[in-house]
């Protein structure tokens, strides 16, 4: 970890990962087309677009984690800090450590709740002692807003939470592994309000350090937490920018038939 | 009338009684089935069982008290169940509950199957017993169970230990499920994890191929192959003796028998754990190792020990393996190299030949069998133990 972190101070470039021309296909099935993004230092991008249209596939290129996908193969070049990471060289399992990834649906461990949030700090060396260790499990929970629900029941089984509590548990789970790019997949889709409210939080200052790319489904709250916006379409990237402009002047008429709720 | 005469004619009347059934229904509904609480089928089934339960209930307590299947009996016997049939027809309504009627009827079934499957055990259980009971009167239960040695001699005077072949049956299993249980589970590990699906597709009925053999086959394979193998380029050499059967010839060959029953249960449970499992660790950064090791293994666990016990029960009641492969000689040894015998061996060669039931020496195999059976039994709390264990701690 200590070199990562060197290296992200010394690091000039503001694009921390840079995709271009990706297209990814299930067997025949061609689900990305010529897709250019780039993920920038120190912020939040937001993905959105209709069911089906492949913000998930392409979240899963950023960490290889089509990979695991029988049938799946991806072309195209991505970039993370200027190495590709579909080059042979690059270990897929230390990819992954460096951008973590919340799935969109919650797929807590079954095992307790301690030891689903200190997972990756175990298999990753992360902590020197017990008492870190346990210092990283809660400051964890708290970021995910789930301390205060658990603190108790730790030892309780993840799995025996509720539907929302196993959301935030991976959400725990995956910023306790101290990842340089968070991929969240719909993190909110469960959650309450409240929850919801206290997540966004954790996006944004989760900003202060790391990148975090969100899909989401709710225009609100792209429009809330992102600086920037790529809008999917049937594979297509429609068009890519600034979220202020996206939601206020946006170039593509798909674009804005979507935000304003006419297709979708 | 002859069972199956009888099952065939409660059969057909039992299909006219689901015509009649169906017949009725629509005409209470009037030409509009919608009227009705249950469907017209529904109606026509209950009826069947309306006939069909009382005659063979009624049959079965007839053929149990002892009475012959005499032709007007059988008569009686369906009209009783017609008549049944007949009551429900004519109490037929649109708002009669067919349908739940029908549901009751399944659940009583399916109560009815299990039955038969705990009764069953049950039996064996207590034929085992009263043998054993009957053994116990002519032969002291203390040396039987304390005995460390085995001389039967149907002239008299036998000592009949079950030590040695409680010690030749466990060391057997024993040997077998450590080259059975590790072999098989990287088998497993590696065809549901590693291996692509055309590798998978065929390792997979190769290796279960293994347990398709006749273990006569395996024991011939023992006595001419691994025997003399084992002999001349290990016990011998290293001066652990010159048997050609050994616990360790049989141990190794039943072990190489056993090997699908954990390789192939394995890989269907790894299989059935959520690939979302997997994907939640890799995409922590954890190795596919790791994964297996950390989330897919503990995941899969309550089954896997399924699948070692099922191997083990296997492996303890095998007995043409041993006879070729470790010999009939009972025996308390330390050795592996050494002919030894298990208690199946011995229940056959007890209750083979000139057979007199009345001699300890014969009954002593229902004494042996009891032993096998109260072993499989605790085998199976032993994992019922282990897999709640492992439940509370995770689920
Ligand atoms: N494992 C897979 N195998 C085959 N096809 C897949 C697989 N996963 C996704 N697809 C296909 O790829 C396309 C894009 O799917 P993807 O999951 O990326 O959509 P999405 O934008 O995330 O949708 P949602 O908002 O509903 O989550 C779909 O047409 C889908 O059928
Ligand atoms: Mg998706």
């Amino acid at each position: 970890m200590k070199d990562h972190l060197e290296r992200r101070m010394t690091t000039t470039d503001l694009n921390r990962m840079t995709a271009r021309n990706v297209q990814v296909y299930y067997g025949q099935n061609h689900a990305l087309k010529d897709v250019d993004v780039d993920i920038l230092d120190k912020t939040v991008t937001a993905f959105i677009g209709p069911s089906g249209c492949g913000k998930s596939t392409f979240l899963r290129c950023l960490n290889r984690m089509n990979d695991t996908i029988q049938g799946a193969s991806v072309e195209g070049q991505i970039l993370l800090e200027g190495e590709d990471i579909y080059d042979r060289r690059v270990d897929p399992v230390q990819l992954r450590a460096k951008v973590g990834m919340v799935f969109q649906k919650p797929n807590p461990f079954p095992k307790s709740v301690y030891d689903n949030v200190a997972y990756g700090p175990r298999i990753h060396g992360l902590a020197r002692s017990k008492a870190e260790l346990d210092q990283i499990v809660e400051s964890s929970l708290r970021r995910a807003a789930l301390w205060n629900e658990v603190k108790d029941r730790l030892t309780a089984p993840g799995t025996g939470l509720s539907g929302g509590q196993q959301q935030r548990l991976c959400i725990a789970r995956a910023v306790a592994t101290n990842p340089e790019v968070l991929l969240m997949d719909e993190p909110c889709s469960a959650l309450d309000p409240i929850a919801t409210a206290q997540v966004e939080e954790l996006i944004d200052e989760l900003r202060a350090n790391f990148s975090v790319v969100i899909v989401t489904h709710s225009m609100q709250q792209a429009a809330r937490v992102s600086q920037k916006t790529a809008f999917f379409h049937l594979g297509h990237l429609v068009e890519y920018g600034d979220t202020t402009q996206i939601f206020t002047k946006p170039r593509d008429p798909r674009t804005e038939a979507y935000i304003t709720g006419r297709i979708g | 009338m002859s069972i199956s005469l009888f099952l065939l004619l409660l059969l057909a009347l039992a299909a006219a009684a689901y015509v009649a059934g169906r017949a009725r229904a629509e005409m209470v509904a009037g030409g509009d089935i919608r009227r009705l609480h249950s469907l017209p089928r529904q109606h026509g089934l209950n009826l069947a069982i309306a006939f069909a339960l009382p005659a063979l209930v009624g049959y079965a307590a007839w053929r149990m008290a002892g009475a012959g299947g005499g032709l007007w009996s059988t008569l009686l016997i369906l009209a009783l169940g017609a008549a049944s049939a007949l009551a429900v027809w004519l109490a037929l309504k649109p708002e009669t509950r067919a349908r739940n009627e029908v549901e009751a009827a399944t659940k009583l079934f399916l109560i009815a199957c299990s039955v038969i499957a705990v009764a069953t055990t049950i039996g064996i259980f207590l034929s085992l017993i009263f043998e054993t009971i009957a053994f116990f009167q002519k032969y002291p239960a203390a040396k039987f169970l304390f005995g460390t040695k085995w001389a039967p001699d149907f002239r008299g005077g036998s000592d009949l230990g079950v030590i040695p072949l409680l010690w030749g049956t466990l060391y057997v299993s024993a040997i077998a499920l450590a080259v059975a249980v590790p072999v098989g589970l990287f088998a497993a590990i590696y065809m549901s994890e590693y291996a692509s699906p055309r590798v998978r597709a065929l390792a997979k009925p190769a290796i279960e191929l293994l347990a398709g053999i006749p273990t006569i086959v395996y024991g011939l394979f023992a006595l001419i192959t691994v025997g003399p193998m084992l002999r001349d380029w290990i016990a011998q050499p290293l001066g652990f003796g010159t048997s050609g059967a050994s616990v360790a010839t049989a141990g190794l060959v039943m072990g190489v028998m056993i090997i699908p029953f954990v390789s192939s249960l394995s890989d269907d449970i790894i299989n059935a754990v959520p690939q979302s499992l997997r994907d939640g660790s890799l995409g922590l950064g954890a190795t596919p190792s790791e994964t297996i090791r950390q989330v897919v293994l503990p995941a899969a666990l309550p089954g896997i020990v399924g699948a070692v016990l099922l191997a083990a029960s296997r492996a303890i009641g095998e007995t043409m393996i041993v006879v070729l492969g470790a010999g009939a000689a009972a025996k308390l040894s330390l050795n592996p190299f050494e002919a030894m015998t298990t208690m199946t061996v011995k229940i056959v060669s007890q209750l083979t030949g000139d057979t007199d039931f009345a001699a300890p020496e014969t009954l002593v195999a229902f004494a042996l069998g009891l032993t096998l059976f109260l072993i499989t039994l605790a085998l199976n709390i032993l994992a019922l133990v282990i897999v709640r264990k492992y439940r509370e701690q995770y689920e």
